[in-house]
């Protein structure tokens, strides 16, 4: 099983997901390389979510089978909380752990899952939060946090664990349209270090401008896979039109 | 309202003592003051009265109830809330601030609260005191009792303490059985919540203490089997009150941890467990009092006289020494262990419920 992801960092193949009668991702094939900012959009209930929710094996796969660096996370046998620590995913929702600090929100995993000791886990947190702004607000309670701090430090927690890739659920969704940019551009920063991304969004203007691939998502099919200023400014598929239409 | 107390909503208004009085005029002030003098003379006059003359022994008593500083206490508190009412309730529209009409309604209330409280009084004084402070307010009687009144509240409070304790744990561990998404797990856990939630606490109580001993051949000391039975009982309600909390936990919290790449225990135990019990204190801390109150039905089993709890010294007493006194009392001893921690439950949930919940950690 070490060689059929065929040296792609990330390959899907011919996944399908149901939720009960619903047909939610209809077969999709799907590879990801090293460096590649790719950036999902699509109309609301297409996918998009599921997607990338499938990447980490969040959400279980009911056919096919997902590749992670030649790894086949479908096979009963893999170490998924081990797979995990490769790969970062950040919520809409923020999810940070209310009860605990911005600081040992980040350390927690750090130490209990790898196992480092307290002064290097700390460490790294501080590094994060720096890195994201904030380390000024690292004894802070999620709740004292407005949601872009809260989103940055969940962004933090995730590259803390040093990830070979980092998912993003509509991250900015649930934020105020003022607190949109700080969290952006932290998005934007990542993206030209040269992180591995998967970007879920309805953020257009990300999509086009940090973007290095697109993906046009309808009815758990993706229906336009290229560059994304190509596909904005010529797009193939009817569907990818009439969306673009209404959200540019 | 009057132009002084009108704010440019720049600054948070004072709502302290000095605005109400001013929102407030002479006639109002009065109207308060006169309906809670006439409720204060019933309420605190009355036992100063009977203080006076004395609470033991009986006769002495009796005497107090019949006595004219007592009932003189009771005719100033009926005529006080008897103006209090009829001048605080017609005069409430006609005063100009809300403040004042709250004065005058308060008034109001407190002077028939005065006087349903003296008028009851005095016609209880007047008939067969006798009989009932032999029987309710008998205290001389009860006075050789003390010690094993005071044994009998720890007890009480032992046999809750290590109810709730053990309940809780075993209570968390059926919990996490009962979430289990394996149905080969579920089951036993539910089986048993079951059994515990569907059978009487009395029947738990007399089947494994009289019951497990019959059919297994084994000693169960009684006090055993009773701190025994509280547990069992108490873990299947807790483990129900876990189980809620944990499934009130965002479900965003438990992918959060998993995707840290934590198993699902670890998930469980870091993120989701912690917020949980939190979330539970205020329920669990209800079930404690339940739970006091429940210990009461460990006087089936007949315990001995260094093992009875409240419940079994009252019932003892009554029972022995044909006195009623002891029941009163023993309410007393259950008031003065469930009103405190009453307060506590309403002041944490109330802290729970405005503050962040990280904070109060």
């Amino acid at each position: 099983m070490t060689t059929e992801g065929n040296g792609h960092l990330v390959r899907l193949e011919g996944i399908h997901k149901w939720f009960g009668d619903l047909h939610v991702l209809r077969g999709i094939d799907l590879d990801i390389d090293k460096g590649q900012v790719v950036v999902v959009i699509g109309p609301s209930g297409s996918g998009k979510s599921t997607l990338l929710r499938v990447i980490n094996l969040l959400e279980e796969p009911t056919e096919g089978r997902v590749f992670f660096q030649d790894t086949d996370l479908t096979d009963v046998r893999v170490d998924l909380n081990k797979i995990r620590t490769h790969i970062g995913i950040v919520f809409q929702g923020f999810n940070l752990f209310p009860h605990k600090t911005a600081m040992d929100n980040i350390t927690l995993a750090l130490e209990k899952v790898l196992k480092l000791d307290s002064d290097e886990a700390n460490d790294r947190a501080m590094e994060q939060l720096t890195h994201v702004g904030l380390d000024h607000k690292a004894d802070a309670y999620p709740g004292q946090l407005s949601g872009g701090q809260q989103q940055r430090v969940a962004i933090a927690r995730a590259l803390a664990m040093r990830p070979k890739l980092m998912l993003f659920d509509e991250v900015t969704s649930a934020l105020d349209p003022e607190l949109v940019k700080e969290v952006l551009d932290t998005m934007k920063e990542l993206a030209d270090q040269g992180m591995t991304m998967v970007v879920v969004t309805h953020e257009m203007g990300f999509a086009r401008q940090v973007g290095n691939r697109l993906l046009f998502m309808v009815d758990g099919s993706i229906v336009e896979d290229g560059v994304p200023k190509e596909i904005f400014a010529n797009p193939r598929d009817e569907r990818t039109k009439a969306f673009l239409s209404h959200v540019l | 309202m009057s132009k002084a107390a009108r704010s440019t909503g720049e600054t948070r208004p004072d709502r302290g003592l000095s605005w109400a009085l001013s929102q407030s005029t002479p006639f109002s002030l009065a109207v308060l003051g006169l309906g809670a003098a006439s409720l204060a003379t019933v309420l605190l006059g009355a036992p100063i009265a009977i203080t006076l003359t004395g609470w033991t022994p009986v006769d002495t008593l009796v005497a107090a109830f019949k006595s004219g500083a007592f009932r003189g206490v009771l005719l100033v508190g009926l005529f006080g809330g008897i103006a209090a009412a009829l001048i605080g309730f017609p005069s409430h529209r006609r005063m100009q601030t809300n403040v004042s009409r709250e004065e005058c309604l308060a008034g109001g209330f407190m002077g028939i609260q005065a006087i349903q409280l003296s008028s009851f009084l005095l016609w209880f004084s007047g008939g067969n005191v006798e009989v009932f402070a032999l029987n309710y307010l008998d205290f001389a009687a009860l006075a050789p009792h003390m010690d094993t009144f005071l044994n009998a509240i720890k007890n009480t409070v032992f046999l809750a303490f290590t109810g709730q304790f053990f309940g809780i744990v075993l209570g968390l561990i059926l919990a996490v059985l009962a979430i289990s998404k394996r149905a080969v797990v579920r089951a036993p856990a539910r089986i048993y919540i079951n059994i515990f939630r569907g059978t009487p606490l009395v029947w738990q109580i007399i089947f494994i203490g009289v019951g497990l001993p019959l059919g297994l051949r084994i000693q169960i000391p009684t006090y055993t089997a009773a701190a025994i039975a509280l547990s069992l009982n108490t873990a299947a309600y807790a483990a129900e009150v876990f189980r809620a909390g944990i499934q009130s936990i965002e479900r965003g919290q438990l992918e959060a941890a998993r995707g840290l790449g934590m198993s699902y225990m670890q998930a469980m135990r870091y993120a989701v467990v912690p917020q949980a019990i939190r979330r539970v204190i205020p329920p669990l801390l209800n079930e404690f009092v339940i739970l006091i109150k429940d210990t009461s039905l460990v006087l089936v089993l007949g315990l001995t006289a260094v093992q009875r709890d409240l419940m079994s010294w009252g019932n003892f007493g009554v029972a022995n020494f044909g006195n009623a006194t002891f029941l009163i009392v023993t309410a007393l001893g259950y008031l003065a262990v469930t009103l405190p921690l009453i307060r506590i439950v309403n002041a944490v949930e109330k802290r729970l419920r405005s503050g962040l919940v990280g904070v109060t950690a």
